[in-house]
């Protein structure tokens, strides 16, 4: 299931771009994620947090309490989150915090 | 045409295969190097191509599953990658073949290892057994053929395993991919080496190794790899450690689809069609006149379904040659770039002709050759 990144939803939250340090593991979490019909998009990597090629997941702030801890529990913990506001991307404490 | 020589590479493909590398060709993209849609595409036909691939060793995590062009590629990977430290003692058998004992010799040359050989006994098998021997404080790794592909001869990797677990071994599975069941080699082995094109049914310049978690195999190439890219350092995590350069992808949604096949199949069937056809061959040919088989005879199930035979009276190429030209029956015939099996099996440098079997061949085509067999050896007598 998918659904489009919504920068700002209205309710002041936001969006999470969540970077994997490789393709085959962001590969492995859409896999994952879809299965149990988790709600995320795959994005190309903002290059304002990742110079690198390839793709990000985006999700909805709200849904994190959900996707986070099942990518967890498989071992698919992303290398970095970011929280995006209009332009603005802040680094996500790596434990919780959502 | 009678094709028996799926040892060197396997024809035909299954049903699916050259259709997904043509509509892989339509596709404009590289994996893993940008974020728009058809690139998403390959990638996500590079991660099923990976899991597929790990798939075939049971439960093996595709992350660990490094793409390469070939199982030359791989088994150089693995044997350079290892660190050793100087003079340390690598045994394998003496029925590598050269992607094995050419990386062996270039170490040994170069001073930096102690190269030692298991050699099969009287009836062309490896006993486990005789690893005992060779095996010292300073054997830091064991390098082992799964399957001649000279001979067909099974090397019995799982008993070789018990007697040194602790000493790294890499398996050279060319020949037993997709053709004999690899589920539990993932806890056999610390590096399982594969090549696409053969037993695997997919195209050629495909192939990979998977590593156990806890080895460590350093890079033999570095490069662009779409990770970590603000830093001049490649990547140390698998698969991108061992992946310096655009993939293959083409291939490897050929690969895909060979993998689907094998699925569906089931490598166990397979592997029983393909030693009946063996079975077939080696009953046939038994009383030929001037006909030596090599390898183990008798009980098939210490071989793959491959058959080397020299024929008194004809060159290895001269019956490779009357067999294509008189049957249409496609053998090879040679040395098989593997010197040493041939040495171990008293056929070097002249070597053998080969017969090697695939998924879609008949008891027909066994039948065949081994008509065609006779009646050379008949002719020979002739002359
Ligand atoms: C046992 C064995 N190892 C390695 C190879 C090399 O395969 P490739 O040419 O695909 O690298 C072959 C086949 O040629 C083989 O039979």
């Amino acid at each position: 299931m998918e659904r489009g990144p919504n920068p700002e939803d209205g309710r002041g939250r936001g969006e999470l771009v969540l970077v994997f340090s490789t393709n085959t593991r962001i590969l492995l979490a859409e896999e994952l994620l879809d299965s149990l019909d988790l709600p995320f998009v795959l994005i190309p990597v903002p290059k304002e947090v990742n110079p690198n090629c390839g793709l990000a997941m985006s999700l909805q702030e709200e849904d994190a309490e959900l996707v986070m801890p099942v990518l967890e529990k498989a071992d698919l913990r992303p290398k970095d989150v970011y929280r995006r506001r209009g332009g603005a991307f802040t680094v996500q404490p790596p434990e919780g915090g959502f | 045409m009678i094709y028996l020589d799926n040892g060197a590479t396997s024809f035909p493909k299954p049903p699916g295969v050259s259709e997904a590398v043509a509509r892989a060709l339509a596709n404009p993209a590289s994996p893993g190097r940008s974020g728009h849609k058809p690139a998403l595409e390959a990638s996500r036909i590079v991660f099923r191509a990976r899991k597929k691939l790990a798939g075939i060793l049971g439960k093996a995590d595709p992350e660990r599953m490094v793409f390469t062009p070939n199982i030359t590629w791989a088994l150089n990977a693995a044997i350079k990658g290892i660190p050793l430290e100087k003079g340390a003692e690598v045994i394998s058998t003496a029925l590598e073949h050269n992607s094995t004992a050419r990386p062996l010799r270039e170490l040994e040359k170069a001073g930096a290892i102690v190269w030692k050989k298991i050699h099969p006994r009287e009836n062309g098998l490896i006993e486990a057994a005789d690893l005992l021997p060779l095996l010292s404080p300073r054997t830091k790794l064991l390098v082992l053929n799964h399957a001649s592909n000279v001979t067909g001869a099974l090397t019995p990797v799982e008993k070789m395993r018990r007697l040194c677990p602790d000493v790294p071994l890499i398996l050279d599975a060319a020949q037993t991919a997709g053709a004999y069941p690899l589920e539990d080699f993932a806890r056999h082995a610390d590096v399982v080496c594969l090549t696409g094109h053969k037993g695997l049914l997919g195209p050629t310049g495909t192939g990979g190794l998977w590593i156990r978690p806890g080895v460590d195999v350093r890079p033999l190439a570095v490069g662009g790899s779409g990770s970590n890219s603000e830093s001049l350092e490649h990547p140390d995590f698998l698969p991108d450690a061992l992946e310096a350069g655009t993939l293959n992808t083409h291939g490897l949604a050929g690969l895909a689809a060979a993998l689907d096949y094998l699925e569906e199949r089931g490598i166990e069937n397979i592997r029983r069609h393909e030693l009946d056809l063996a079975g077939v061959l080696l009953g046939e040919a038994e009383g030929i006149s001037g006909l030596r088989i090599l390898g183990p005879s008798g009980n098939l199930e210490n071989r793959v379904a491959t058959v080397s035979v020299t024929l008194e009276g004809y060159s290895s190429s001269d019956l490779s040659s009357a067999l294509e030209s008189g049957y249409g029956i496609m053998t090879r015939a040679g040395l098989h770039c593997a010197p040493l099996a041939h040495e171990a099996s008293g056929t070097f440098p002249g070597g053998a002709t080969r017969f090697s079997f695939g998924p879609f061949n008949t008891p027909e085509d066994a039948l065949a050759a081994a008509a065609a067999l006779r009646e050379l050896s008949g002719k020979r007598r002739a002359v």
